[in-house]
């Protein structure tokens, strides 16, 4: 067969095959871009204008909306980014590390409930959230949580989508002998895991980081529900609360610019974590 | 952190079993603390007559399956609501999640391959993903506006001379599926993409050498060896895909305004439970609903985890 | 470096979970630190406290009337205010209501809620329930000047009244100073009302504007709410049995013919569709609404390129009705009942305030005497509306409104109702399936109604 990948016909096909994918690549992006396009579109527009209905024209009310939306005296933006950052990172660091944690128990080791454990989860997994998620706030009530980060920040800790992922993760790519070979080498279990097992898939601790990251920055249901007093209240409840805001001081102008700067903050997390998701180096060149 | 003094005891045959153990706890403490007692109260209920008329508490009164009885009883009409839902939800589904992981799988083929060398990677990579960060509901309302009957697709079709009239895209079937499909596919195709690129990064690099030099073609590497080493990643993609089309709710009642429209063609399962819900807590019949949900996606998910897991 | 980082958030987050873990088993651990702390501070306070509470709260979905409390009403010394405000997207500030009332009993006196802000849409919910008590008996007895139906809105099926409204919103028929002119030869607000001033006379106009190529309504649901405020039977009868009033029928068999013969559209009340129809280009001659709806909600209209201003005056129309409009209501449990009646009586009976919200606020108030000063002052006009005093109409047809035969299922059941006709008038469906939609949606929503 053609070995000769250099030849001018390889090289054709080849660079045939780059275009198209290019060609490809573009569109997605243009299709992409073009939702953002219109939130961007909405955001320069006044409140008389979004009424008016949808053009694809950008309007001059950019610095207004900013403004008004900073100064808004129901919310305080900084304080709810801040706020909305830290409960998204811990949640995010929480459901990688131990989700993480749970597969690499379930899958380097042998114990006798290993089976139902897994299909334990598996079928948690499998539950619809909506009801359970009202149950959970009444516990939370019971409790007197209300306003108090910990309800939202604790339950992350048994993720079983993540729990799965990082499962699927290790049977794809972390071969059983690196775990052996740390034993040899009289490392401890959980230093083996924490200093060699989460290096090697970290482009999975940090796929499931920017996941996590990006559903707690956007969850509402519950912190909405948890969250009554003004300075616990994290942006999506303030987004809402510009929504619910009387017809003299209503305004989607604000909403769509504020909906526009609560993405910043998570494309900066994602720019920075998606560094991560690089070739991996695994350690033996065996595969399990 | 904790190192503990077990070093001693790393002598050969010594058991690892209780490491495993150790290693769950966490997760299992902190589902039976957190999860556990909402999720098995969500069974229980849906035993029970169970919700509110105004302020006032009906029941919960035990009614054996009465609450399954009438979810599986015809309406006048004739139809068997569920299983209408049931339909939309599945179709709903497989029209978003089979471009979007076709999609995903090819982007995360591109990306990787080390003979293509796609420049501004970075870039792509970020904006696929962007549409993902955008809360549902605001993509939901943009899409709103954007198809309505004096939006600008409207006029645009208008002003081409491609449309006669105003189309009203709320009013039939294929258009407001069609726009649920489409959202679904953008919100998700980025997100499925990272998620196999992770996958493909994992995978021993001398695997996509020792292919090439043993003379494959890309197509070969990809089938005989990304696909297989692929393969858990490629479970998880289809299995949480469907678990999550399962339980799909916020585009179709931000777009349709909770109506599923037309002729409740756009209602999905959860927005049919939603009806429950969210006006009486209805827990009886919403917790009915949820086990159903629950039993389908279990039987599905079984089905293709078997499917998918078993050729080897 | 970054392994380190990692690390130290593991720490964290084990300490973190390995507390949590316990204050779930035993409620009182130090997990649960704030949560303690703020509990062991109402302990203290407590018994500083005289006979009434120190801790004033307030549920509210919007800063609306926080707004008003804090520049209008002077809190008694030594009374905390705590406003608890949950945005009303997706049910949520009922949601949160309904758990604080029903855990009214158990909260500790500082906890309790004082006062709650409710909507028209939903006042019944909480009126007709145990959760809510009698203010007359906490000493809001001057109704001598409110309107008359702020009060049935919250007044329970026994005739207890459980909440007062601190503003007033009558809606009106809005319309095109300049297509009147057009199709009725007057633009005159009085000449304009006596030519529509029933439902036969508003049709047969309809059918004039047609011929002269106008709209006589934007949306087909435009004129829900001036039938169903008008309703002489609720929506369900003795025995639960969902029933349709001669209102609500009259509404159907109006939109009907209004659809097919197109004298209005089959948008939405808020649709792009319908507002695009307050432009200067627009077709459309009339639009009902309160005086927040031509303020705040007719942007359109008032657009400095592409609006209209000053071409809009306003008249009864053919049925005296309201739209919107927040209820201070009274929860029954409330530790601060002086203070609550106090807010109450402030906000309906107290003139310098009321005036103040009339003056400052651009608000049409619940006071009778106030209202009237204004109404009567030749002076004051609304741009917008070519200068007619819109205080004056309202505080005229403020009295003919009138909420009765209403329940606690109503707001689901207009909305329903209309949504589902919709698809019908869009074409999507016939009506017997719109109907039968109509009645899965019931049946979805509350259980106890028998639906035909």
């Amino acid at each position: 067969m053609n070995r000769d990948v250099s030849s001018k016909g390889a090289k054709f096909k080849l660079n045939l095959a780059r275009t198209l994918v290019y060609i490809f690549l573009v569109f997605l992006t243009i299709l992409c871009l073009f939702s953002f396009y219109l939130l961007i579109i909405n955001s320069t527009r006044s409140n008389g204008e979004l009424q008016a209905g949808f053009t694809l024209v950008p309007s001059t009310h950019f610095f207004t909306n900013l403004k008004n939306a900073w100064n808004d005296a129901s919310i305080d933006i900084p304080r709810g980014m801040l706020n909305s950052f830290m409960v998204a990172i811990i949640t995010a660091a929480l459901t990688t590390y131990f989700s993480a944690l749970t597969a690499y128990g379930l899958y380097a080791y042998n114990f006798k409930f290993k089976k139902i454990a897994f299909t334990f989860i598996m079928a948690v997994m499998v539950i619809p959230k909506q009801v359970s998620a009202v149950g959970f706030v009444q516990l939370v009530n019971k409790f007197h949580l209300n306003n108090n980060y910990l309800p939202l920040i604790v339950p992350a800790v048994a993720a079983p989508v993540v729990f799965f992922y990082m499962r699927q993760y290790m049977e794809s790519t972390l071969p059983l002998e690196v775990v052996e070979a740390a034993r040899v080498d009289g490392c401890g279990e959980f230093k083996t895991f924490n200093t060699i097992i989460l290096p090697m898939i970290k482009p999975a601790l940090a796929v499931q980081m920017i996941f996590a990251f990006v559903e707690s920055w956007n969850n509402y249901f519950i912190p909405s529900l948890i969250l009554t007093k003004a300075e616990y209240k994290t942006v999506p409840i303030m987004i809402a609360q510009l929504r619910s805001a009387d017809y003299s001081k209503f305004d989607m102008g604000k909403v769509y610019m504020f909906i526009l700067l609560a993405i910043l903050p998570v494309m900066i997390v994602y720019m920075f974590l998606s560094k991560y998701i690089i070739k991996g180096v695994t350690a033996g060149s065996v595969k399990g | 952190m904790k190192k503990d003094p077990e070093k001693k005891k790393k002598t050969k045959g010594v058991s690892y079993a209780k490491w495993g153990y150790i290693f769950i706890l966490p997760f299992f403490l902190v589902y039976f603390t957190c999860h556990f007692v909402p999720q098995a109260l969500t069974i229980y209920n849906s035993f029970f007559e169970n919700y509110r008329e105004g302020l006032t508490q009906v029941g919960p009164r035990f009614v054996g399956l009465e609450n399954y009885v009438k979810l599986f009883t015809a309406s006048s009409d004739g139809t068997i609501d569920i299983l209408k839902y049931t339909g939309n939800t599945i179709l709903l589904w497989l029209c978003g999640a089979i471009p979007q992981i076709l999609v995903a799988l090819l982007l995360a083929v591109f990306f990787t391959s080390y003979r293509l060398k796609i420049k501004g990677q970075r870039f792509f990579k970020t904006v696929i993903y962007m549409p993902n960060l955008i809360m549902a509901s605001a993509f939901s309302m943009l899409f709103f506006t954007l198809f309505s009957n004096v939006g600008p697709v409207n006029q645009l079709l208008l002003s081409a001379g491609i449309a006669e009239k105003t189309i009203d895209f709320f009013a039939y079937k294929i258009t407001v599926r069609g726009m649920i499909c489409i959202m679904n596919f953008l919100m998700w195709f980025g997100n499925t993409t990272i998620l196999l690129m992770a996958g493909i990064m994992g995978i021993d690099q001398n695997m996509f050498e020792a292919a090439n030099i043993d003379g494959a073609t890309p197509l070969q590497t990809f089938f005989r060896v990304t696909l297989p080493l692929l393969k858990p990643i490629l479970v998880y993609t289809i299995m949480t895909a469907m678990i999550g089309g399962l339980q799909m709710y916020d585009v179709p009642q931000v777009l349709t305004k909770g109506q599923g429209m037309p002729d409740r063609t756009s209602t999905t399962l959860i927005m049919y439970l939603n009806n429950y819900l969210g006006t009486s807590k209805n827990y009886g019949m919403s917790g009915a609903i949820s086990v159903y949900i629950f039993i389908i996606t279990g039987i599905i998910s079984i089905f293709v985890y078997r499917s998918l897991t078993k050729e080897d | 470096m970054k392994r380190k980082v990692i690390a130290s958030l593991m720490a964290a987050s084990m300490v973190l979970s390995m507390a949590a873990c316990g204050s779930g088993s035993d409620s009182s651990s130090d997990a649960a630190s704030s949560a303690a702390a703020s509990e062991a501070e109402a302990a203290d306070t407590e018994e500083a406290a005289s006979d009434e509470g120190t801790v004033f709260n307030i549920y509210a979905w919007n800063e609306e009337f926080k707004g008003f409390f804090e520049k209008y009403y002077t809190v008694p010394e030594g009374v905390t205010v705590n406003w608890t405000i949950v945005p009303s997207d997706g049910g949520q500030y009922q949601e949160a209501l309904d758990n604080a009332l029903l855990g009214q009993a158990d909260a500790a006196d500082d906890d309790k809620v004082d006062m709650f802000l409710a909507e028209a849409d939903y006042i019944l919910k909480y009126v007709n329930a145990d959760a809510t008590q009698d203010i007359k008996e906490l000493g809001v007895t001057d109704f001598s000047n409110t309107y008359e139906y702020t009060v049935q809105a919250a007044t329970d099926t026994e005739g207890i009244t459980k909440g007062v409204s601190f503003q007033c919103c009558p809606s009106a028929l809005i319309y095109r100073r300049s297509i009147a002119e057009d199709v009725l030869g007057t633009s005159d607000p009085d000449e304009v009302q006596e030519l529509l001033s029933d439902w036969d006379k508003f049709e047969a106009v309809a059918k004039d504007a047609k011929e002269k190529g106008y709209y006589m309504t934007a949306s087909f649901a435009e004129t829900y709410r001036p039938f169903s405020n008008n309703v002489s039977s609720p929506w369900v009868d003795e025995d639960n049995n969902l029933q349709f009033d001669d209102q609500i029928q009259a509404w159907m068999d109006q939109t009907d013919t209004f659809v097919e013969n197109e004298y209005t559209l089959t948008a939405g009340i808020w649709d792009d569709e319908k507002n695009a129809q307050m432009f200067a280009d627009g077709k459309t001659m009339c639009f009902f609404g309160p005086a927040w709806y031509f303020n705040f909600c007719m942007g359109n209209a008032q657009d400095p390129d592409n609006g209209c201003s000053g071409d809009w005056a306003i008249c009864e129309g053919p049925a005296a009705h309201f739209w919107g409009g927040t209820w201070l209501l009274a929860p029954a449990g409330s530790d601060n009942p002086t203070m609550l009646a106090d807010v109450m009586n402030t906000f309906i009976n107290d003139e310098e305030v009321c005036s103040a919200l009339i003056e400052n606020e651009a608000q049409f108030t619940n006071n009778q005497a106030v209202n009237q000063k204004y109404a009567e002052d030749p002076d004051y006009g609304n741009e917008f509306l070519g200068g007619q005093n819109d205080t004056a109409v309202f505080a005229a047809m403020a009295d003919n409104i009138k909420f009765e035969n209403q329940t606690i299922y109503d707001q689901i059941l207009n909305e329903g109702l209309q949504s589902s006709l919709q698809e019908y008038y869009k074409g999507s469906v016939d009506k017997d399936t719109a109907m039968e939609n109509f009645y899965k949606l019931v049946n979805e929503k509350y259980p106890t109604i028998v639906t035909p």
